[in-house]
This record gives C-alpha cells, sequence and structure tokens, in this order.
C-alpha cells in the first residue's frame, strides 16, 4: 500500500511518498493559488515554477489563520500535487497521513474527512498536529525524551506545545498570533513607508525577509549602531531587488559589486532585526500578547511541578520562522533569565526546520502497523463517520467521544457539538461487539497506559490524546 | 460619533489637546492595524484569483466557478465523477475563519477545557516601548494630535506631513 505524507501547512505543503526519494527529499508546493498581472496568469500550487514575473503576485491562501478554510482552493492545490506533475499517486489506492493545525475546529475537521474519504476516496487516513508527530522523529535524537516541549513557529502562528509520553498535553499549549506572514507584512509596511511601494510584493518581500532579517541579540545595542551612522554601519546591507528583464532572483549587494545606476535598491537598516523583534516582543506593533520566551514559561509553568525541570531541558524548535539567524541563541539567552535556578535549559533544532514535522511523518508511516491499526480505514470511516476519526487520531477535541450508550450529557446537548456524531448511536451498537483493540484504545485518562501493554506491540503513543483535558462532567462514566 | 466625542471633551482640552482621541480609538486603530498586517493581499477588497475569469467577469453566486473545476489536473486511478453532497458544499460556501470560531461555540465550554481562545499567550508583564513610526529608533515623543511615536523634530515633520491626519478616525 502506498503511503503518502502531506505537511499541510499555511504557507507550503512538504509532500511525499514512503519509500520514494520525495520520502527523504520531498516536493515542497506553495500552498496558494496565484495571479501573476505580468504573466496574466493563474498558477495553481506546484505550476507556480513556470512563473516568469514575480512582480504583484496575488494570493488566495486557502489557509487563513492557520485554519484551512477555502476548500475550492485547497482542493485545486491538492489535485495538482496528486496528479501526475507532481506526486502521480492514485489516492484510491493510497493511505494518506496529513497534518493539521492545532485546535482545529470540529467543522474543519469534519470537512477534511469528507474531502479526503468522500472525495479523493483514500483507503486509509490519519491526521496529526505537528508536535504529535515530532516523538517519531529524530529531532531529539533517539530515543525520544519522555518530556518535551515542541516551539513550532510558522507561518500563520507560534505555538508552544508540551509533549509528554507522546501526548500532547492541551491545556498547556500556548499560541502566539505572529508567524511569517505578519512579519512579511510588516516589513512591507516598513519598506513601503520609508523607501520603495511594495505593498502588492508579497514574493519579492518574502526572499527580502528570508536573506536579510536576523534575530538581534541585544535590541537595545543594534537600534544604536543603525542610529549612529544611517548609512554605514556594520548592520546595514542593500538588497538589490529583482530586474525582471535581466535576471529573476534578488539578492544582497556584496562589498565586491559593481553598483549600477539601474539597480534599484532597498537600504535594510533596523528593518532587519526590528521585524523578527516582533516574536519576542509582539507589543512592539501593539499586539497585546507576551513575547515567545515568556510563553514558553507560561506553558511549563502549567505543567506538573516536578516535570518541569525536564520540560526546560528538552525544548525542540521547529518550523520556518526558526531558520532566522540568531533565533535560537537569543532564545536561549531570554529563557536562561526566565528558568528556575539549577535548570538546564536545552535547545535542539535540526539542519532543516520547515522539513521535520514532515521527516517525522514518514518516520510514523514506516511502521508496520501504520496503515493497519494506526490510520483509520475508509470502511470505518464509511460506517462510523468522523466518529472513527476523532477515536484514532489525537487532535483536539472538546470532549472525548462517547463509547458506549450516548449518556445524555448536558454539555453535549446544549453545546450542540460535532454532528458527526449523530451517527455514533448505530456506531455504538456494532462497537461493543468490535474488537477489544479499539474499546482499550478508546478509554480515557489514566487508564490508557495500562491497556496499551496489552494491545500491538507499539509506543503508547499511538492512542489519543486524552490525558490533561480535565473534562469534568461528561461521564460516560462506564470505561472498562 | 467623532463629533460628539469633541463636544464632550471640549471643556477638557487642556489636558486633552486632541478631540476624539480617546484610547479606545487607538485601540480600534491598533486593531485594525493589526487586521491589515493578516492580509494576504494588499488590495483585498478585488476581485479574488480564481474568480475571475482571464476576460475580467466577475461571477458571484451559486453559478461562480471553482477553480477546482476550472483547472483540473490528470491523477491516476481518478475518475470524473460528482462529488457527494458534503464536498460540493464545502467548495461552494465558503465562510472566513471568524464566522466558523463564532459557530464553533467555544466560549460555551468550562474554563477547564483548552480551546483555541483559551491558548492564546497571556499578556506581557513588561511595559511596551515605543519605536520610532518614521525610522524605527526609540519614540520617546508622541504626535500631539494622533499619539504615534516619533523620535526627534525631524521625524515629526515627515509624520506630519505624510500619515498623521489620515491616522485619526
Amino acid at each position: 500500500m502506498v503511503v503518502v505524507a502531506f505537511d499541510n501547512g499555511g504557507s507550503t505543503i512538504k509532500a511525499g511518498i514512503l519509500g520514494h526519494p520525495t520520502a527523504v527529499d520531498p516536493r515542497i508546493v506553495v500552498n496558494a493559488v496565484i495571479r501573476s498581472k505580468g504573466d496574466k496568469a493563474t498558477y495553481v500550487g506546484h505550476e507556480l515554477d513556470k512563473c516568469k514575473d514575480y512582480s504583484s503576485l496575488n494570493y488566495r491562501l486557502p489557509v487563513e489563520k492557520g485554519y484551512v478554510v477555502d476548500w475550492d482552493a485547497q482542493k485545486a492545490i491538492w489535485d495538482g500535487v496528486l496528479s501526475d506533475e507532481v506526486l502521480n499517486v492514485n489516492p484510491t489506492e493510497s493511505t494518506l497521513l496529513m497534518t493539521e493545525p492545532y485546535f482545529n475546529l470540529p467543522k474543519i475537521q469534519q470537512v477534511y474527512d469528507q474531502f479526503i474519504f468522500e472525495e479523493y476516496e483514500f483507503q486509509a487516513h490519519f491526521r496529526s498536529s505537528p508536535a504529535s508527530l515530532i516523538p517519531h522523529g529524530s529531532l531529539f535524537g533517539l530515543p525520544p525524551p519522555e518530556c518535551m516541549i515542541i516551539v513550532d513557529s510558522g507561518f500563520s502562528f507560534t505555538h508552544v506545545v508540551p509533549v509528554m509520553e507522546g501526548k500532547v498535553v492541551w491545556s498547556a499549549v500556548k499560541r502566539l498570533d505572529v508567524g511569517g506572514k505578519l512579519l512579511t507584512n510588516q516589513l512591507k509596511e516598513l519598506v513601503s513607508f520609508r523607501q520603495w511601494n511594495m505593498m502588492e510584493e508579497t514574493f519579492i518581500m518574502n526572499h527580502v525577509k528570508e536573506t536579510c532579517c536576523f534575530v538581534s541579540q541585544d535590541f537595545k545595542k543594534d537600534i544604536e549602531i543603525c542610529r549612529e551612522n544611517v548609512k554605514t554601519n556594520s548592520i546595514v546591507q542593500e538588497y538589490v531587488l529583482p530586474d525582471l528583464t535581466k535576471s529573476k532572483a534578488g539578492r544582497v549587494r556584496q562589498p565586491d559589486d559593481i553598483a549600477l545606476d539601474t539597480d534599484q535598491v532597498l537600504t535594510m537598516g533596523n528593518e532587519r532585526f526590528a521585524v523578527p523583534e516582533i516574536i519576542f516582543r509582539p507589543d512592539d506593533i501593539g499586539l497585546e500578547q507576551c513575547g515567545l520566551a515568556q510563553a514558553i514559561s507560561a506553558s511549563i509553568s502549567l505543567l506538573p511541578h516536578d516535570l518541569q525541570g525536564m520540560f526546560w531541558a528538552n525544548i525542540g524548535l521547529i518550523g520556518g520562522n526558526t531558520k532566522l539567524t540568531g533565533f535560537r541563541d537569543r532564545l536561549l539567552s531570554e529563557l536562561q533569565s526566565l528558568a528556575p535556578f539549577g535548570c538546564d535549559v536545552v535547545l535542539y533544532q535540526s539542519s532543516d526546520p520547515t522539513l521535520d514535522a514532515y521527516h517525522s511523518a514518514i518516520a510514523l508511516a514506516s511502521l508496520p502497523t501504520f496503515t493497519s491499526s494506526v490510520a483509520v480505514t475508509r470502511a470505518e470511516y464509511l460506517e462510523y463517520g468522523s466518529l472513527a476519526m476523532r477515536r484514532k487520531c489525537p487532535d483536539w477535541q472538546p470532549a472525548p467521544p462517547p463509547l458506549r450508550e450516548r449518556e445524555p450529557t448536558t454539555r453535549d446537548r446544549d453545546h450542540g457539538k460535532e454532528s458527526g456524531r449523530d451517527r455514533a448511536p448505530s456506531g455504538k451498537d456494532k462497537k461493543q461487539d468490535g474488537t477489544s483493540l479499539k474499546r482499550q484504545e478508546s478509554k480515557g485518562k489514566g487508564k490508557a497506559k495500562a491497556e496499551q501493554v496489552e494491545t500491538a506491540p507499539e509506543p503508547s503513543r499511538r492512542t489519543r490524546v486524552r490525558a490533561i483535558n480535565p473534562v469534568g462532567a461528561s461521564s460516560s462514566g462506564k470505561r472498562g | 460619533m467623532p463629533s460628539k466625542r469633541g463636544r464632550e471633551h471640549h471643556a477638557r482640552q487642556a489636558h486633552n489637546p486632541v478631540a476624539g482621541l480617546t484610547s479606545d480609538v487607538i485601540a480600534k486603530r491598533t486593531k485594525r492595524h493589526l487586521d491589515e498586517l493578516e492580509r494576504s493581499n494588499y488590495a483585498e477588497h478585488s476581485a479574488q484569483v480564481g474568480e475571475e475569469d482571464e476576460e475580467g467577469k466577475y461571477t458571484k453566486g451559486r453559478a461562480r466557478q471553482l477553480i477546482s473545476e476550472k483547472r483540473t489536473f490528470n491523477i491516476p486511478g481518478v475518475k470524473k465523477k460528482k462529488s457527494t453532497m458534503n464536498v460540493r458544499t464545502a467548495l461552494l460556501y465558503r465562510k472566513n475563519f471568524a464566522a466558523l470560531l463564532e459557530e464553533s461555540n467555544l466560549t460555551a465550554f468550562p474554563s477547564t477545557v483548552p480551546t483555541y481562545l483559551t491558548a492564546q499567550a497571556p499578556t506581557s508583564t513588561y511595559p511596551s516601548r515605543l519605536l520610532c513610526s518614521v525610522c524605527g529608533y526609540w519614540g520617546h515623543y508622541k504626535c500631539r494630535r494622533c499619539a504615534l511615536p516619533f523620535c526627534d523634530l525631524n521625524c515629526e515633520s515627515v509624520h506630519a506631513e505624510t500619515r498623521c491626519e489620515r491616522r485619526v478616525l
């Protein structure tokens, strides 16, 4: 059975097939439908490679604030990735492993299921957040630690996700609404006000951000350096904008470059470090959230006291923004001042943080039991609906799906939860005759660990996240 | 509304020389700025990509052509078939994130249940530092009319000429 892994991000999709060269070196497809005014053409996802004119590109992103909302665009892009132009995979004979954002809304989760099973008709499917996949990979070395914090800083936002024994501790997850998109837009504004109008040039400014920006280790000092001698100081750089008639790429001017008069140049002074500073101080632009270091500290403080030291010592960085020069050192120094006395702070980062979630997904997909028991098969979906997905996938859920005879808990009714549940009653009866494997898996907190020993010989992390979700009243009490 | 505020504040002009500049005006402006930073394209209200034909026709409503139908790809093994009701609904009726969030009714959960809303990072315990809106240095002084920070007289004059009045609602 062919297994396809998709890391479906806000800016790019990283996709590949297990056992194929793309498993190591995935195809990276921009997750957008882009119209180029210069070329007068629309490019869906991977077709952007054919684009000649990168100026004034109009982006239509299916992902808004990190969550898929525009399914028309998303389907078009997925069609492109599965087609013979990219991966050339037949969904009706494949298993799909996909990532989804943290705290994915139940209504959106259902639509994912519908597209994957009803439209593409994949044979089996498994979906989880990137942080849940990391324990399968080798970011922290092998074997992975029991307690870890994943800092996932991507296009749409930044999350601090504690993972304990392979399961995400949802009550301690913290989110900062600062992502690559916000940083690029802020850079566009600064440059447009001070120099050339670049408000429409998302693609170019994104490249400027990636080449010129860095994280300052000492903001006060750097801002003074930029002040004393605005034109020539150790920080200022000149970025030569791409010339569309001659070459495509923009670049930073090197000391030995010949300066042509026809060059359009952006002078990058304090913008170089003021923009990434927003991750560490969102209040610089008026966003009332604490910086990344304080968010990590706040997240750890919500965890069990005796384990906090272990969390401080296992912090992993994934996501595109962590590639900024100086990110790691700055974060380390800020955390060291926040960590309790005697706690070591250790940060882990791989050589390409954008691909970490993807590689961990491939590692999970390589497990022999993946297609047979970890993923949800199409047959299960057709029988139980989205409920089958909720049982097996460690996504966030407001309350665990009821196992047996659905006790009318007031909360369930009042808040009209996932309508996927309306198939539950019929599913339930069948369930009771169902495999003991499934029943044991769906037990709640505390018991989860004991049962796993009896079930298939695989790591405990495979079962769903239920651990620290103190959902009080919903007492479908007959567990066990 | 601004004029009413103007009248109310007339008496207090000695303290607050700016008519109409209360803290919620500033908060609204900051919020608008932050929303702008979340945009995918600068000219958001212009016709969306994919909904507009190359000739420039703009079709709305149920007859809207889906980009996923307009641009088809050759996926091995998948034959053209009619999509299910769920899928067609999802394709045609697009809701934005705010609407979906509203519908999910996350505020109805008890405070012990973690949700997208509770996961937001807490506010900062450090006082925010103001940076000059013109050049980016420390903004020690604030504009009298619109309360944006600036660092020195040069920047103040640039600010007054270019984007001062426009910022006030």
